[in-house]
């Protein structure tokens, strides 16, 4: 399954969805939202928006690559759009495959395409403003994860 | 006409997500960018980070661009 979606990410469900007679491994990939401090600020959420439909099709390219360089039985690929909170789950990527070895790299080659190719992007919301991650773009008055310049010379 | 999209830090930059263009058939990419940057200056800085899409898929300053073509101006994607 191949999804884009707006609301909290049920991987229980997809690792469920997963399992099959013929695959003795399912590898599973979350990215979760981060808090990340800098200069006395600290990241309160997360907000993604997309491209759609280029990239729900650009999941489902993502999900045909695998199938033609591993032996995998099921690959699930959902990526969540809007706000998520610290410890909530932007992205999930489930990889059923006869044996462990493809399973795992299959899923880390998901989450590499993912944020190579597919449009998708991400705004940190700051106690003291936004930063589009990727574009140094923002409100802040730093940018991202440098030091707050000294006031004291 | 052709439609233009602005994602993420472009649509920042643009001050808008969305601007129609009048285009001759048959412009490229690279053509079409002077008529955005008129449109809306901020996005200067940004050219050496975007890519583009026409019609949604990923194409280079050469591609081509005709009447009722959906351009999508895209910066570094950051999914994940």
């Amino acid at each position: 399954m191949f999804a884009i979606v707006e609301r909290s990410i049920d991987v229980g469900a997809l690792i469920d969805a997963a399992r099959r007679p013929d695959c003795g491994a399912i590898a599973t990939f979350v990215g979760t939202t981060r808090i990340d401090e800098s200069g006395g600020a600290s990241v309160e959420h997360l907000e993604y928006e997309a491209y759609r439909p280029m990239a729900d099709r650009k999941l489902e390219e993502i999900g045909g690559e695998i199938e033609k360089r591993w032996d995998v039985g099921h690959v699930s690929i959902v990526h969540r759009l809007g706000r998520v909170d610290p410890g909530e789950a932007s992205v999930a990527i489930v990889v059923a495959a006869p044996r462990r070895g493809p399973a795992f790299e299959a899923s880390r080659y998901a989450i590499e395409r993912i944020k190579e190719v597919v449009p998708i992007w991400k705004r940190e919301i700051w106690s003291d403003g936004y930063t589009w991650v990727g574009s140094q773009v923002g409100t802040r008055d730093v940018a991202a994860g440098e030091p707050r310049p000294s006031r004291s010379t | 006409m052709i439609k233009v999209l602005f994602f993420g830090a472009a649509a920042d930059m643009a001050g808008t997500r969305e601007t129609e263009l009048e285009v001759e058939d048959g412009a490229t990419i690279e053509e079409i960018w002077p008529l955005l940057v008129r449109q809306h200056p901020d996005l200067t800085p940004m050219r050496d980070t975007l890519a583009f899409a026409v019609n949604g898929e990923y194409a280079r300053g050469e591609a081509l661009v005709s009447a009722g073509d959906e351009i999508a101006v895209l910066p570094p994607v950051s999914g994940g």
